[in-house]
């Protein structure tokens, strides 16, 4: 099998700028969508997009189909005559107004606010709102027209640290802080701190997504947002001695962490998946806390190694195609080299520095039109939901996993675990086994 | 551009229901800050063309108005050529277009287009930012269309101007304008109709196409369910425009009607009373004697097949009683459907529907239904007063039928089955049994062992 489709003779660079006027088939979503789902892992967060109505009802579509779950997102609407007269503050203040007064059991410990490239382009000066409210306040700029999901993500974790954050030179030594990727689950997240509470410490993450759209039946969903942390636990993330950042993207949120407090210790790490990354990640943990890790996480590094041989057959003598955000795209592609796997092209959303350290030989920024002529040649492809419908107009049969977002028609999205030792081992079987199924018997 | 003086006039339609009661004027609602749930005016819009597949659709904006919305609705085609309402379309503009202008991108995006593509049409949507920053979409559009003669259509609906609704209305009133009437049809017959309004969503037309090819009736063009950008421009020869579950297009067919001198009725497939009821007007309004009679002949003729078989479903479903918390005008017709089937719709929710909708839920209702004005805290009594056995209503009151140990059906949750026309009533009636059967409710509702207490 050949590793550059014939029909795409002119190779795509890995750049900053566009290569075409337009996008066809998009993949990449929009900054305000990622600033609100990172709202959504804030406790009882109001979350309120500044723009007209329908940017923040086709997010709402959008991530209450990808989660099955009602979406808390509000709307300051504003209108051809408010985006000219109005610098914010009147839409913004009356929607607060507006959706505390209709609702009155509605509690909010935070409004959380993200502009879009509406209210951007007008230029509306978002800051002094907080003067005017009594609830716990947080603004984040967030203009469509740049950027993608992955920063609007980020960029809002950065907003709740450097606008609510205590400074203090003061460490907690068990404290530790862990800022995932957006393309982490619920479950992930979960899964995560987990690891991090197994070696003692006392685990917060930002955005905390772990207790909300994690798909758990509950009364009046929808309303506020149900995230694992609290505005005043973001007030004292300061003393965190540990702050651990998972995926490029969330570089900017650890940085404004060292300037609300110098002493902490932050580490990185591009990913989570696979053994190389894992007992790096464990090793970390171990030094730091100077214990060896509980007999079940040592159990799991052991299944991984198992699956990677047993799935190493499979996945070493195929082709892969990865399109995505590219925090989740550089972890799932070490992942699948780790086992012989050759990844033909990675196709990203938007351009990130990590994408650099990726290994393939088609690697760029792009849609689903670009992605079309190496799909057609590889065996297995890793894409959202709308490479399903591409796929079956193409003649061969060619596997699909669906990963990152949107994932509009299955179902359990937010419990699928691809991270740690644990999470790789599942990941590799699921690869294997739809190998398995299109390969041999499709 | 957007023009302040058409969107005044689309807010003040004399023949929609909203502007009865109002003083002149005031006409429809600008949406709240802080209250508008619904999609924009470019939503609106784009659902409404979006369905013509052998068009392009081009979205001349940033990334959340296309990026969160291709591939989100099944409106379904039967067009041949390379279906482009599978896919999506954005210039994507970045910083640099909000500064200098996006026209050079949008021409550049539309040469690319024709060149990979060759549409029979396309279609450019203003959305917010570029309408803000000015960019010369109807200039761009124009040039563009002589260089390649074929139709390029501005639709002017950025989010701002207001809701759904509007930018629906915006939509017509681009094709009344740029599309209609700019090509002659192949050939005509006294019963061309246009269908107005049904986007053919999970193929709720083609439940009654067949009944109107039997009857003799002939569609000479949609807007835009399983559309063709040809036929749309041929449809100033119709005979009749017919407006289905779709108040916002009632623009459109009041101005066709007043340059075309063509007639309007408008229907509701939904339910076999509503679909019989639908034909009868139809054939009716074309006049024709012998066609009424055929009419009558397939409408006795399918109601019988169709009692036979829900005969079985009846029988099921005597003395259930439903509570229906939908909005618009599901909230009537869905309730026509479920009565159809024998069920008893004690209540139904009015939150969202215009003084139409309203008059027609207490018709159908009668007297002693409920119709719930905040069905969110309603509901729960009302399940509770009626002894009601089912609850259909969007997910978020999924967990009030858990807690009231009843059925429930999500109908706000992209169907993948049509409930449209007469063998629709069927799905529905499938649906119901298997939710009537299904234990889940009650199992889900039992206690955990840690609230149990001995």
């Amino acid at each position: 099998m050949s590793q550059t489709p014939k029909n795409n003779s002119l190779q795509i660079p890995l750049s900053k700028r566009e290569h075409k006027p337009l996008q066809v088939n998009p993949i990449k979503h929009s900054q305000p969508m990622g600033a609100a789902l990172a709202y959504m892992g804030v406790k009882n967060c109001l979350p309120l997009m500044h723009g007209s109505q329908g940017c923040a009802s086709y997010t709402k579509v959008f991530f209450t189909r990808h989660y099955n779950e009602p979406i808390a997102l509000y709307n300051t609407s504003v209108s051809d005559i408010t985006a000219v007269l109005d610098g914010g503050d009147y839409s913004i203040l009356m929607a607060i107004e507006n959706i505390t007064k209709k609702n009155t059991t509605l509690k909010p410990e935070l409004i959380g606010l993200c502009t879009t490239g509406l209210t951007e382009t007008k230029g509306d000066d978002v800051r002094n709102i907080a003067a005017h409210i009594e609830i716990p306040y947080c603004y984040v700029n967030t203009p469509d027209y740049e950027g993608g999901m992955e920063s609007g993500w980020a960029l809002t974790a950065k907003a709740l640290i450097e606008q609510h954050t205590q400074e203090t030179i003061r460490l907690s030594p068990n404290k530790l802080l862990l800022l995932p990727h957006v393309s982490m689950q619920p479950i992930e997240v979960e899964k995560v701190k987990e690891l991090c509470e197994s070696f003692g410490f006392e685990t917060f993450a930002l955005p905390d997504l772990s207790t909300a759209l994690d798909g758990y039946l509950s009364e009046g969903q929808g309303k506020l947002s149900t995230g694992a942390i609290s505005i005043e636990e973001i007030k004292e993330l300061g003393d965190s001695a540990t702050v651990i950042t998972i995926g490029t993207s969330m570089l900017i949120v650890a940085k404004a962490m060292l300037k609300k407090n110098p002493n902490i210790t932050h580490l990185h790490f591009d990913h989570v998946m696979g053994q190389q990354n894992n007992d790096n990640f464990v090793a970390t943990l171990m030094k730091i806390r100077q214990i060896e890790p509980m007999a079940h996480i040592k159990r799991w590094r052991g299944r991984l190694q198992d699956a990677m041989l047993d799935t190493h057959f499979l996945i070493g003598s195929s082709h892969f195609v990865i399109t995505g955000e590219p925090d989740m795209c550089v972890g799932l592609c070490e992942l699948l080299q780790s086992v012989g796997g050759t990844v033909d092209a990675v196709i990203a959303t938007t351009y990130s520095a990590v994408l650099e350290k990726i290994c393939v030989q088609n690697l760029f920024v792009g849609d689903l039109e670009d992605a079309m002529p190496y799909f057609e040649n590889t065996d297995l492809v890793i894409s959202n939901f709308h490479a399903e419908r591409l796929l079956h107009s193409s003649k061969r049969d060619i596997a699909l996993i669906l990963r990152g977002f949107p994932n509009y028609e299955e179902l359990g999205n937010q419990l699928k675990n691809d991270q740690l030792y644990e999470g790789s081992t599942q990941f590799l079987f699921e690869v294997a086994n739809k190998l398995r199924e299109d390969k041999h018997h499709g | 551009m957007v023009n302040r003086a058409k969107i005044k006039e689309l807010m003040n339609e004399s023949a929609c229901s909203h502007s009865k009661d109002k003083k002149k004027g005031e006409g429809c609602d600008m949406p709240k800050p802080g209250m508008a749930a619904g999609g924009c005016a470019f939503d609106g819009a784009q659902i409404s063309l979006f369905p013509y597949a052998d068009a392009v659709h081009l979205v001349h904006g940033p990334q959340t108005c296309l990026g969160a919305s291709w591939e989100t609705r099944e409106t379904l085609s039967s067009y041949k050529g390379r279906d482009h309402t599978s896919m999506g379309f954005t210039t994507g503009i970045t910083t640099n277009d909000v500064i200098f202008g996006g026209d050079k991108r949008l021409s550049d995006s539309i040469d690319y287009i024709v060149e990979h593509y060759t549409p029979e049409a396309i279609f450019v949507y203003s959305t917010c930012v570029t309408a803000m920053v000015g960019d010369d979409i109807d200039m761009t559009c124009k040039l563009s269309a002589q260089k390649y003669s074929i139709p390029i259509v501005p639709v002017h609906a950025p989010g701002f101007v207001g809701g759904k609704n509007l930018g629906s209305r915006i939509a017509g009133e681009a094709v009344l304008e740029h599309l209609i009437g700019t090509k002659e049809p192949e050939f005509t017959t006294p019963y061309d109709i246009n269908l107005i309004g049904d986007y053919n969503v999970t193929g709720d037309m083609w439940q009654y196409l067949p009944l109107f090819e039997k009857i003799g009736i002939r569609v000479l063009s949609s807007l835009s369910g399983d559309g063709r950008v040809g036929e749309i421009r041929t449809a100033h020869r119709a005979k009749l425009n017919v407006i289905v579950c779709a108040k916002s297009l009632i623009t459109l067919c009041r101005k066709m009607e007043e340059t075309y001198g063509i007639p309007w009725v408008s229907v509701s497939f939904y339910g076999k009373r509503d679909t019989s009821f639908a034909i009868l007007e139809i054939v009716n309004a074309l006049g024709d004697e012998a066609l009424i009679q055929k009419a009558k002949e397939v409408i006795a003729e399918e109601e019988a097949k169709l009692e036979a078989k829900l005969f079985p479903y009846k029988k099921l479903f005597a003395g259930k009683k439903a509570v229906l918390n939908t909005g618009g005008n599901k909230a009537w017709s869905i309730a026509s459907g479920l009565q159809d089937l024998g069920i008893e719709v004690v209540a139904t929710s009015i939150r969202k529907s215009t003084a139409e909708d309203i008059e027609k839920a207490r018709e159908y209702l009668g007297e002693s239904g409920v119709l719930m004005k905040a069905p969110a805290s309603e509901q729960a009594k009302v399940i509770d007063q009626f002894g009601a056995h089912i609850l259909l209503a969007g997910g978020r009151s999924l967990y009030t039928a858990i807690k009231k140990k009843i059925s429930f059906i999500d109908v706000n949750q992209e169907k993948k089955v049509s409930y449209g026309g007469y063998e629709g009533l069927l799905n529905l009636a499938q649906d119901l049994k298997c939710a009537f059967a299904n234990p889940v409710f009650a199992n889900v509702s039992k206690k955990a062992p840690w609230d149990i207490q001995s």
